[in-house]
């Protein structure tokens, strides 16, 4: 089940963007980064059940945090929030481990969605069924 | 940023604007790598409000290592008025018409080679800067038309053609992307150049932008 969600983007406006779309009624405790290396350090703190990951980032961009994530915690679930959508980005970080990419802008019913996928992602892994 | 001029464009304006480029240049690319077979690695863009007579100092402090370089020029029209300007260093033309001929497009059969990199160049610019500023249109509930791309090679770095332009005592808003053509060692970049004309509007669009995600 999600409880904690971390959004990492160095755009104030793109993390506010995401808070507003993510629903309130689902009472998620959202934390936030500004950039990859401070989302790194977000995530061993406080170890969210879902990471919402920008690309292009300064300091430490998306797919090298998503990279070093990964490395620490393979079951991370990491979703690329991200307006570059040229196929070999999606590509590159499908291969890094991502869960999913969600296109910015972003719209309410492709979170939904994306949450929703997660939740039953999740709730296999806790039956222990296999990774994906 | 300049505190005078800063009272026209905030900083919550500046982020928005910031997040609706970061946007416009990602589909932009997406794009082109549809037209050709490129992957073009993204950088921050960055947004910084100045006087129209600053562009030049702007543009010298912003362009450097290219000893020649390509300049290619889109103005756009509308709500939303200004000028797309693509630099690239010279040796860029070359990449790209090689980079056609071996997808053995039919136009590089028949044409001279300069002629064939200027077109193909023309055309590059024509996507980035028209996919671009098309969809920071879009996002901002507005429509421009287009003036045919300029495109121009050479040493200097004068862009005073482009800043006669503009009324130099108006302001103007620079949104700089810095990109870079994977594996091949060639960097460009991308500036649009809005006038104070656009401003005002500019500000009410990105506001109601922000606020269409509460609905």
């Amino acid at each position: 089940m999600i409880k904690k969600i971390l959004i990492v983007d160095d755009s104030p406006i793109a993390r506010k963007i995401m808070r507003t779309c993510i629903p309130k009624d689902r009472g998620y405790e959202l934390l936030e980064a500004v950039n990859g290396k401070e989302g790194l350090e977000k995530h061993r703190t406080f170890k969210p059940d879902l990471t919402f990951m920008d690309l292009t980032m300064p300091e430490l961009d998306g797919y090298k945090a998503t990279e070093e994530i990964k490395k620490i915690d393979g079951n991370a679930v990491i979703v690329a929030a991200t307006a570059d959508i040229q196929s070999k980005s999606l590509e590159r970080i499908t291969a890094l481990g991502a869960f999913a990419v969600l296109k910015k802008p972003p719209q309410k019913s492709a979170i939904r969605e994306i949450l929703d996928q997660v939740e039953k992602h999740l709730a296999k892994n806790q039956k222990g069924g296999v990774d994906e | 940023m300049n505190k005078d001029i800063g009272g026209l464009f905030s900083d919550e304006d500046k982020d928005i604007l910031q997040e609706v480029m970061n946007i416009a240049f990602g589909n932009a690319t997406a794009d082109l790598a549809e037209v050709i077979d490129i992957f073009v690695v993204l950088t921050v863009p960055q947004i910084q409000v100045m006087k129209i007579h600053d562009l030049p100092a702007y543009f010298e402090q912003n362009i450097h290592g290219f000893d020649r370089l390509w300049k290619l020029d889109q103005k756009f029209w509308g709500d939303f008025a200004g000028s797309g300007l693509l630099v690239f260093p010279e040796k860029t033309g070359k990449f790209l018409v090689e980079l056609f001929e071996a997808g053995d497009i039919s136009a590089a059969e028949s044409k001279p080679f300069d002629s064939l990199e200027k077109e193909i160049l023309l055309e590059l610019g024509n996507i980035l800067v028209g996919a671009c500023v098309g969809k920071i249109a879009e996002l901002l509930d507005t429509r421009v038309t287009y003036s045919p791309p300029v495109a121009s090679q050479g040493e200097s770095k004068d862009f005073s053609a482009l800043v006669e332009t503009f009324d130099q005592e108006q302001t103007a808003i620079t949104l700089k992307t810095v990109f870079e053509f994977e594996n091949q060692n060639i960097s460009g970049l991308l500036f649009l150049i809005t006038n104070q004309d656009s401003i005002k509007w500019l500000k009410k669009s990105l506001n109601n932008y922000l606020e269409s995600f509460d609905e």
